[in-house]
């Protein structure tokens, strides 16, 4: 058994866009691009990103709910990008994924009991009333709710409620990997704090591996054991999370840090205001996707796509110029 | 201390509702000053933004309505005023931005026209041309470039932080007193966060406009604000300008809030094993405890919490909580 439950190589994904009179494709917007990561077993890796940078389609296109262009995602030794479709479904209960607006990804005319056993029955778990009734008050006690929960309606919780309800739906299947797709970003700050102690804790108590995205850089850096930083389609930083912080190499990582601002008043940093907007993912910059941000752009940056240096064994950057 | 351009006091607003009526702001008083900021922070349903939609009399009526309190502006009190004159006051003297640039810019007029169509309203002295220059100036001051093209164009061709500009640039195209801004950056991006909040503060110094800045981001808070109140289920539970409040809180709340927030330990590249959470949640308006709001989620919570309701009183100075059992230093 390797190290690594996950090992995605070059992924790709490109989406066409059709217009004119015939529908023909006159152009691509390159959402992921040829990104490469690993995981461990039991680790969270973070993924951060401006929006639009292309984080959430990574995510996706990981569990193959959005089919990849290209590239190969292997899980536990296998590439999943060449099952079938019964393959696929067989292998869904061991990867699962829980979404940012718990308003929106619970079915309102369903009772919780209903949406919690509903993974159970597609992946014939926990057979008989019995043993059903007994894993779904074990889910319940797992995120914290009470057992009359499951003759209740979604809109009857709060949105943490609802987001611990998601939880337990994505564990119900016993999964070992979980893409948390921005999970807390609509949580109140005290709520917050409450669901990221509760995923750490699930984590450690059933070996849980997982992909964290937000963008809260905060609560990406708490949570994960390492965190990757994105910028329109392409990877350009990978590293521990203690190490980004403060030890950053690539300018967008330092600037995307910095931006954050800091409860507190006494602390007036220098700060690097990025200027101008993320550029249209439809037609890139040439070069460095980040050159016309960055003030440490030199005239290689206009032309050449940087690649891939490796500082140490966990710290991996993609720049020409990094800050020293 | 500068001068106070805004006085609120004991500001009351209900709603009726099917089950019953709710108060949603109980209470509140604060007081704006020219030049300054003030952080009105909470959760969601704390009655911070129902507040500044107090001040500027929208509050949908019926079902809401101010039941009680004044708010003091320029000598007059806000809710007396007829309504006609209330729209010489809104957009003009008081402006709001709001939370969603996207769903607050109209996407079937240019952004020259949105900005135009204020000073067309309250800056009658102005000719059509002149008012097309100034339109332009406006969109040059938020720093959105080459704001000759840009006027032409439809909130639809715009970023989510250029449409934040053109947001701030309608609301400061009469320039007024004050500015309410309502979550202004929560929809956006740090990096463009840190652009917006760069360029409200540099506006303020160059305007001197008083602003009550709403926002759910105690960061938010500790960058740009001279003062805070702390606002939960309807009240403000502590208020004090900003180094004292985030150096010495005294509510149970506001210390809870701010050590929910993870928080980057640079010097020792260690992090707590676990957030500090605030038990439960937030009761609901229907359902309020009978004492103190925050008895039952509180660490420091005494017999007294429970019978009795606080009230908000000074401790030191300016520093301003309603605890029985306010956190010592």
């Amino acid at each position: 058994m390797s190290e690594y439950l996950l090992d995605v190589r070059n992924l790709k994904k490109r989406f066409p866009i059709n217009g004119g009179l015939l529908g023909r494709e006159v152009g691509a917007v390159s959402a992921v691009n040829n990104v490469s990561f690993k995981i461990k077993r039991g680790e969270t890796l973070g993924l951060v990103g401006e929006s639009g940078c292309g984080k959430t389609t990574l995510g996706r296109s990981i569990l193959r709910l959005i089919e990849p262009t290209g590239g190969e995602i292997i899980f536990d030794g296998e590439d999943i990008r060449t099952f079938d479709a019964q393959r696929m479904r067989a292998l869904r209960r061991r990867m699962q994924i829980i979404f940012q607006d718990p308003y929106a990804s619970l079915n309102p005319r369903m009772t919780v009991g209903a949406i919690l056993s509903e993974p159970m029955e597609i992946h014939g778990l926990n057979k008989g009333k019995d043993a059903r009734k007994k894993r779904l008050y074990e889910l319940l006690d797992q995120v914290q709710m009470p057992r009359d929960t499951l003759n209740k309606y979604p809109h009857e919780f709060s949105g943490g409620q609802r987001q611990r309800i998601c939880i337990a739906r994505a564990l119900a299947v016993e999964p070992e990997f979980i893409v948390c797709d921005e999970p807390v970003s609509a949580l109140d700050v005290s709520v917050q704090a409450q669901v990221v102690n509760l995923m750490m804790d699930l984590q450690k108590d059933l070996n849980l591996t997982y992909l964290f995205i937000a963008h809260d850089l905060k609560v990406v850096e708490y949570i994960s054991s390492r965190v990757a930083v994105m910028y329109l389609g392409n990877m350009v930083e990978v590293a521990e999370s203690h190490e980004l912080y403060g030890g950053s190499r690539h300018p967008y990582t330092k600037a995307l840090f910095s931006a954050i601002p800091k409860p507190d008043p006494s602390l007036k940093q220098d700060r690097i205001i990025l200027t101008g907007d993320i550029p249209s993912p439809m037609k890139p910059p040439n070069g460095c996707h980040f050159h016309p941000r960055c003030w440490q752009a030199t005239d290689e940056c206009k032309n050449k796509y940087p690649d891939l240096t490796k500082q140490s064994e966990t710290h991996e950057y993609k720049c020409f110029n990094p800050i020293t | 201390m500068s001068q106070k351009i805004l006085e609120v006091k004991d500001l009351v607003v209900e709603f009726n509702t099917d089950r019953g009526k709710i108060t949603a702001v109980n209470g509140v008083t604060f007081d704006v000053h020219k030049g300054r900021s003030i952080g009105i922070v909470g959760e969601s349903g704390s009655g911070k933004s129902v507040s500044a939609l107090a001040i500027m009399r929208l509050i949908p009526n019926p079902p809401g309505r101010i039941a009680g309190g004044t708010i003091k502006f320029n000598g007059e009190n806000l809710p007396d005023i007829q309504m006609d004159e209330m729209r010489r006051v809104r957009g003009n003297k008081i402006a709001m931005i709001f939370q969603e640039p996207m769903t607050s810019l109209n996407p079937v007029f240019t952004v020259g026209n949105q900005i135009e169509e204020v000073l067309e309203l309250h800056q009658t002295e102005l000719s059509p041309k002149e008012r097309k220059e100034k339109t332009i100036d406006m969109l040059r001051l938020v720093g959105i470039p080459s704001p000759e093209q840009r006027v032409k164009e439809y909130p639809h061709q715009l970023s989510g932080g250029m449409r934040q500009r053109v947001m701030i640039a309608i609301a400061l195209s009469c320039e007024p007193d004050i500015l309410i801004a309502d979550e202004p950056t929560t929809a956006l991006d740090v990096t463009i966060q840190a652009q917006i909040l760069e360029l409200m503060n540099k506006l303020q110094r160059e305007l001197g406009m008083g602003i009550i800045m709403i926002t759910h981001d105690l960061g938010v808070v500790a960058e740009t604000c001279d003062e805070v109140a702390v606002m939960y289920c309807g009240q403000i539970v502590e208020r004090a300008d900003v180094d004292t409040l985030f150096k010495y809180p005294k509510h149970p709340y506001t210390k809870g809030l701010m050590e929910s927030i993870p928080a980057f330990d640079s010097t020792s590249g260690k992090k707590k094993e676990k957030l500090t959470t605030i038990e439960g949640m937030v009761p609901s308006l229907f359902d309020l405890p009978a004492g103190c709001n925050f008895y039952n989620r509180c660490v420091s919570a005494s017999d007294r919490c429970r019978e009795s309701e606080p009230k908000l009183s000074p401790v030191e100075g300016s520093h301003e909580v309603s605890c029985f059992n306010p956190l010592s230093l």
